[in-house]
């Protein structure tokens, strides 16, 4: 951030906060205008543009992130009201070796996404579905995902990405075929 | 769901194309390593944000930004009257005739024309801050008279958007095939019905956006932008922000030679690729033009000048971008303001479109009233159709392509594949207070639902049904080789028929008969929709110029296929990918045809620097057809050059030498075989070095398409289950037969077609771009504007037919297709659940209950 | 779309939490979830000059059964808390029913129940399970305690009781009667949206007939709404399709929704007597005496 900004933000006439994240397990303190979103203070001052903003008004879901290992909005969250709290992106969702997280093989076998804007979000919701409810359903695929709007896909190939995923998880390394 | 191995691929020297092989993108994009233009924030970049009217209508008659100006982080705020000085206005882009396109800048100045239309802009050290100082632009505003509709448009007394316009008619043209007159008065019936279709929006799930850097040292302007078009942007920011007096662009023109060399390059780029094109524009379109307004000319020849003097011409960038759906195409006056901006003030900006921008101008489409007579024989032969259209192209007309080419599209397609003896179509374009019209994925796709919808309408009059009707009318083979009424000629890709034949052999009419009494007597009622369309993908090589007259020059596109010392494949592409995959479809082409491996090869995108000149961009179903096939040429002969240059090396005849896997040898002794990668760097090391990227083999082509390929057909059958208690539609099947020939990647091909259907079943059940009767938007958030979920969305079989052609390059466009079908099968099935006339378009639970007569309108 | 400069509080006790209210009055709102307020604020439909958020005031956020059986809902309880609480599901299960109807889970992970109800969307479920089901809302500020009463809570579209330096602590909802039976049914345009029309209907049913019944309605006033002359009708009378179709013609002939781009005011009359019928038919059919 810019000293420019900062002189700006300390006389627009808002508070100032400090702000300790931990983001994909890493600390990240940060020192923001209490008005900034979650999902502004972790594309803009944490740096992790990989959660992605469609809306900021609650309900294309591209946003979405994990606190404290439940699926939230980041952009309907003032980051200083998650201060202290474990947060999940997009970039923590692989192993620290690199290996990718079942849900991320499965779209990539299934050609879940498109343009995969939506991407972000969809897995993020995804992966708290599964924590949740191993074995879902196809209709409860469709149900939890709802919350989240694709533009490019009609869903069917991110709903047959999770089921791969289900496939997965469950023990059977092939994951089925799309 | 497809076969892969139709003859094409089975000749494939790698096999990759009919294969779904991993996508290339997924590895960024699903691990939140892409980088979408949001994504981008240098050091020190300032935030934009526009102040926008709240008024559909207004004269401007003062505004005051001087406490935007001393509000925190505020660095600049810049005026429309300001921004008047520093840009020129948009030209007339594509004058046909009897149109009239008004000419506005990239600002407002005097007055205001819809709700959301940018008066200032703000520039600020957050978007946060200049969202505060935009608050503090006090603007007086004197309303007009609004007009929000195209009856309001059309009369007389509604108060002109555009002085000189003469009225709210932007363009009046009848086009006439045939003797229509006596066709009709010929014909045993005529049957006419009317049809309207409400405004709707491309809604890509990431917004417009354009991030400015200026260099410091020469300021030189690198825009990366969300846009599906970097060389037609890069085209549009040098000429709208290169005002200068005129002495000063000479003499800097003639003083400074390194511009003089890249003008008279780009020139002869533009021309080069055009030349057939320009030579065929007529000047009905023109003069028109003239006769309304001669200002034009003077700011053309301005902008030609201030050309001549630009010490450069910006670089666009675009790498990853969120969907467009044809909303990136046309160049957004935000574009123009932000360049002009940044340039002022010497400092990168950035814009990132909101939503509520993006609902009230982000681009919005579709808003038709069709009047379609069909004059028919009682055995239920068509002999000719009458068409009177009227497009709502809102305040500001798209830039560069807006309703007034989408009414040519139009005029040719409406016939689709059944035989006419003539056909005639009147063409309006009316101006309204509303957000822009751009083309939305199948832009001419309403002459597909109201023709669509209307044989159901004539089938039903005369006692046919809508498979019978269509069957009996249809083109099909027996009737090769002909021509559509409109012109362009058809052959045996137009396999409509076949489409339609094979997907009533997948319903089982019986069981649907049953389900259907069954269904009605717990309050529900079934329908059954067909729809059937064939689209240009791209067409016959006769086929833009029956658009019109010299728009076939866009539709050459070139590639560059070169192999760097290393042996890597390098791809450069004009096509500015937005969710279509074209990383991993193109590598496929060009690893078959060069025989080496999918991960060898690399495709260039979206850097006006490194890609080939060319204005298309990603759009119109032209990646399969024209940009693959450019491709495939470049790559066929880099393969033919890497022969020849192995057969040295080998001691053999380069007929005898075949590339597998990256190796070059004699068919059947790849022992003896030599990489590409020696090859490359042999020819490196011998000096070779292309002229456009310095590799040692490099190819350049344009690719025309001509003769090659040509439609790309579907059939949609849907079915629906209407609750006559909620009048919640629900679909418990919806297929697509489709055939675009043989397929390069079948999941993206079903992708493709299931996107579309979705938005297709958007447009009919969900989404409607709502205005009231003073033109104020209803629909400015995702609250409003209801973009389906996978719970809206029904599983979508897709079955392929793969038809080859005759031609080199066969891949044919499957992008469109999906939305020119959904709205009129669903239509149909909806019609034909209730027994009641559709003809809107748009049929959300309050429409339902009304046709089935369950509740009053009101 | 981002929200004006505010001054932020997150006061670690609730006292302090009402003196601040006390101190800024109109010019402060609550913050608890924030799926309301943050969008309204982004929009700039909202803007505070100071935001107390009680997130981390301790002890709001449980679900308490009392001896008698009625159910203590805190201030942070969030919706998700409530759809998977056995507590909720076994003496106060309306509130279940309710939820999934409830946005999407991303929503009602941080969305509070009280915050739902505080907010007084006409077109939201909490507020009509309110109407059916009675409970004590309790409204502290710094000047004491009140506790009002359901029926007394919704004044107006995003009106309620509460008073600009009033937190709603919690609400009780008393004991879910062993004869008591309910749905909460609606029709959306799109899953998760707020309801076109939506109804909440809570019965007690002594062997197959009726001894008392609540019936509220969402998207269909101004506030949430019951229909008295309805449940009347249905007090006495034995569970039925024609009690059921007698309820619902009230029903459409005293409510008079009011018409958005949504939804027609005819259609939402008509869908209101549809819910009433299927709505009572799922309610009944929960104890095994279906229509
Ligand atoms: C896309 C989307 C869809 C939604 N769909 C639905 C839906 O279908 N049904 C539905 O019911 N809701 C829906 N919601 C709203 C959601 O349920 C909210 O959580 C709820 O309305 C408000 O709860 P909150 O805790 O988030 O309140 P906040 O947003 O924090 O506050 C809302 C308002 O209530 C006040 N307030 C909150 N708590 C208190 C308190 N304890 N005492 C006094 N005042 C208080 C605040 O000052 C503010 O004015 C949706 C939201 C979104 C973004
Ligand atoms: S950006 Fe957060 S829900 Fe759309
Ligand atoms: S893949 Fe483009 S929005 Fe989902």
């Amino acid at each position: 951030m810019t000293a420019d900004r900062l002189a700006a933000e300390e006389s627009a006439g808002g508070s100032i906060v400090d702000v300790a994240l931990t983001v994909n397990g890493r600390s990240a303190p940060v020192r923001v205008e209490a008005r900034r979103t979650l999902s502004d203070v972790l594309r803009e001052d944490v740096g992790l543009t990989g959660t992605h903003l469609g809306c900021e008004h609650g309900v294309c879901g591209a946003c979405t992130v994990l606190i404290d290992g439940q699926p939230a909005r980041s952009c309907l969250l003032l980051a200083a009201q998650v201060d202290g709290a474990e947060i999940t992106t997009i970039e923590g969702l692989a192993e620290p070796d690199g290996t990718l997280h079942p849900i991320q093989q499965a779209m990539m076998q299934a050609h879940g996404f498109q343009c995969a804007f939506c991407a972000p979000g969809f897995l993020m919701s995804a992966v708290a579905l599964l924590a949740d409810n191993p074995q879902p359903t196809r209709s409860e695929i469709r149900e939890e995902l709802a919350g989240n709007l694709c533009r490019c896909t009609g869903y069917q190939s991110i709903v047959d990405g999770v089921e791969i995923a289900v496939r997965r998880m469950n023990g059977d390394s092939s994951g089925g075929s799309s | 769901m497809t076969a892969p191995g139709h003859p094409q691929a089975r000749e494939n020297r790698s096999g990759l194309v009919g294969q779904s092989v991993r996508r290339v993108e997924d590895d960024r994009l699903l691990t939140g390593a892409g980088v979408f233009v949001a994504d981008r924030n240098p050091d020190g970049v300032l935030h934009a944000v526009f102040v926008r009217s709240p008024l559909a209508h207004a004269r401007i008659t003062s505004i005051d930004v001087a406490a935007a100006r001393r509000a925190p982080g505020v660095v600049a705020v810049i005026t429309g009257a300001e921004m008047a000085e520093m840009t020129h206005p948009f030209p007339p882009f594509l004058m046909l005739p009897g149109l009239y396109t008004p000419l506005f800048h990239a600002l407002s100045a005097d007055k205001v024309r819809l709700v959301g239309d940018p008066v200032a802009v703000v520039i600020a050290e957050s978007r946060y801050l200049a969202e505060d100082a935009a608050d503090l632009v006090d603007v007086d505003y004197e309303p007009l008279p609004t007009v929000a509709s195209i009856a309001e448009a059309l009369s007389p007394t509604s108060e002109p958007l555009w002085a000189k316009a003469g009225g709210n008619v932007m363009m009046d043209h009848t086009d006439t095939f045939g003797d229509v007159d006596a066709v009709f008065a010929a014909a045993d019936r005529v049957i006419t019905e009317r049809f309207d279709c409400p405004r709707q929006s491309n809604q890509p799930m990431e917004t417009r956006g354009s991030l400015v850097e200026v260099d410091a040292a020469t300021g030189h302007l690198t825009i990366h932008n969300a846009t599906q078009s970097s060389h037609l942007l890069r085209w549009a920011v040098a000429a709208l922000t290169g005002k200068q007096r005129t002495t000063t662009a000479l003499k800097r023109f003639i003083t400074n030679k390194q511009r003089r060399r890249a003008f008279f390059a780009g020139a002869k780029q533009f021309v080069g690729t055009n030349r057939d094109g320009l030579k065929e524009q007529d000047n009905a379109g023109p003069l028109a033009q003239l006769k309304k307004d001669r200002s034009f000319l003077g700011h053309m020849n301005k902008i030609a000048v201030g050309l001549l003097g630009k010490d450069d011409y910006p670089t666009v960038k675009a790498q990853d971008i969120g969907g467009g759906f044809g909303s990136k195409g046309p160049v957004a006056r935000e574009d123009i303001a932000l360049a002009a901006a940044a340039t002022s003030l010497g400092r990168s900006v950035k814009w990132i479109e909101d939503r509520t921008e993006n609902l009230m101008d982000g681009g919005q489409a579709r808003e038709e009233s069709l009047t379609v007579s069909i004059a028919v024989d009682s055995d239920g032969t068509f002999r000719a159709m009458r068409v009177d259209l009227i497009i709502d192209q809102g305040a500001y007309p798209g830039f560069p392509i807006g309703a007034p080419l989408i009414t040519k599209m139009m005029k040719v397609m409406f016939p689709g594949a059944y035989r006419w003896d003539a056909f005639e179509i009147r063409s309006r374009v009316v101006a309204t207070n509303k957000g822009r019209y751009i083309p939305y994925r199948g832009p001419w796709a309403n002459e597909t639902w109201a023709r669509e919808r209307m044989i159901d309408v004539v089938a039903d009059a005369l006692g046919m049904t809508p498979a019978e009707i269509r069957l009996h009318n249809m083109i099909g083979a027996d009737d090769l080789p002909t021509s559509m009424v409109t012109g362009p000629s058809i052959d045996e890709t137009m396999s409509t028929k076949q489409t339609l034949e094979r997907a009533l052999e997948l319903i089982d009419m019986d069981q649907f008969e049953r389900d259907r009494v069954a269904a009605a007597a717990s309050g529900r009622r079934l329908g059954l929709g067909i729809a059937c369309y064939h689209e240009a993908a791209p067409g016959p090589p006769e086929f833009w110029d029956c658009i019109h007259p010299g728009t076939g020059m866009l539709t050459p596109e070139e590639a560059h296929t070169t192999v760097e010392a290393d042996g890597s494949v390098l791809v450069y592409t004009q096509q500015m990918p937005h969710g279509q995959s074209h990383e991993t479809t193109y590598a496929q082409v060009a690893a078959d045809e060069l025989g080496v491996r999918i991960d060898d090869v690399t495709i260039v995108s979206g850097d006006t620097d490194r890609t080939p000149f060319g204005f298309a961009g990603t759009g119109g179903s032209r990646g399969g057809p024209i940009g693959a096939g450019a491709v495939r040429t470049t790559a066929r002969e880099v393969r033919r050059q890497l022969i020849e240059s192995a057969a040295g090396m080998l001691e053999a005849s380069p007929d005898d030498i075949e590339i597998v896997d990256g190796n070059i040898h004699v068919a059947g002794v790849p022992a003896r075989g030599v990489t590409v990668a020696e090859v490359a760097r042999r020819a490196a090391d011998d000096g070779a070095s292309g002229d456009l990227h310095g590799a040692p083999f490099e190819v350049a082509d344009v690719y025309n398409g001509a003769g090659d390929g040509g439609w790309s057909v579907a059939t949609h059958v849907c079915i629906v289950d209407i609750d006559l208690g909620t009048g919640l539609v629900t679909f418990p099947r919806y297929l697509v037969v489709e055939d675009c020939g043989p397929i390069i990647h079948p999941a993206v091909v079903d992708g493709q077609v299931r996107g579309g259907v979705a938005q297709g079943i958007g447009a009919v059940l969900y989404e409607r771009t709502t205005y009231d009767e003073d033109a104020n938007l209803q629909a400015a958030t995702y609250m409003d504007y209801l973009v389906p979920t996978a719970m809206e969305i029904p599983e979508i079989e897709v079955h392929h037919l793969e038809t080859l052609s005759p031609g080199e390059n066969d891949f044919r466009g499957v992008g469109e297709g999906g939305m020119v079908g959904a709205p009129a099968a669903i239509t149909n099935a909806i019609e034909h659940a209730l027994g009641a006339r559709v003809t809107t378009q748009y049929l959300p639970p309050t429409k339902i209950l009304e046709l089935a007569g369950v509740i009053v309108p009101g | 779309m981002k929200p004006a400069p505010f001054t932020y509080h997150r006061p670690e006790t609730l006292d302090d939490a009402l003196d601040l209210l006390a101190t800024h009055g109109d010019d402060a709102k609550v913050l608890a979830g924030g799926q309301s307020l943050i969008p309204l604020m982004a929009l700039r439909m909202g803007r505070p000059g100071h935001v107390v958020d009680i997130g981390r005031i301790a002890g709001l956020d449980s679900i308490t059964v009392g001896a008698d059986g009625d159910v203590t809902i805190g201030a942070l309880v969030r919706h998700e808390q409530t759809r998977t609480s056995t507590d909720v599901a076994t003496h106060a299960p309306l509130i279940a029913t309710a939820m999934p109807w409830v946005a999407h889970r991303a929503i009602r992970s941080r969305g509070t129940v009280l915050g739902s109800i505080a907010h007084g969307d006409p077109a939201a479920e909490m507020p009509a399970v309110v109407l059916a089901t009675e409970p004590t809302l309790i409204a502290r500020s710094s000047s004491g305690v009140r506790e009002i009463a359901a029926a007394d809570f919704f004044h107006g579209y995003l009106d309620t009781a509460l008073r600009a330096d009033e937190i709603l602590t919690e609400v009780r909802f008393p004991a879910w009667s062993p004869n008591a039976v309910g749905a909460v049914v609606e029709v959306a345009r799109r899953h998760g949206d707020y309801a076109l029309v939506g109804m909440a209907a809570m019965l007690t049913v002594d062997g197959d007939t009726i001894s008392s019944a609540a019936l509220a309605y969402f998207g269909a006033a101004s506030t949430a709404i019951r229909v008295p002359d309805a449940e009347q009708a249905l007090v006495g009378a034995t569970v039925s399709a024609d009690t059921f179709d007698a309820a619902a013609a009230i029903v459409s002939a005293e409510l008079s929704p009011p018409p958005d781009i949504h939804a027609s005011a005819a259609y939402r009359r008509h869908l209101a007597g549809v819910l009433t019928v299927r709505g009572l038919s799922a309610a009944t059919a929960e104890i095994g005496a279906d229509a």
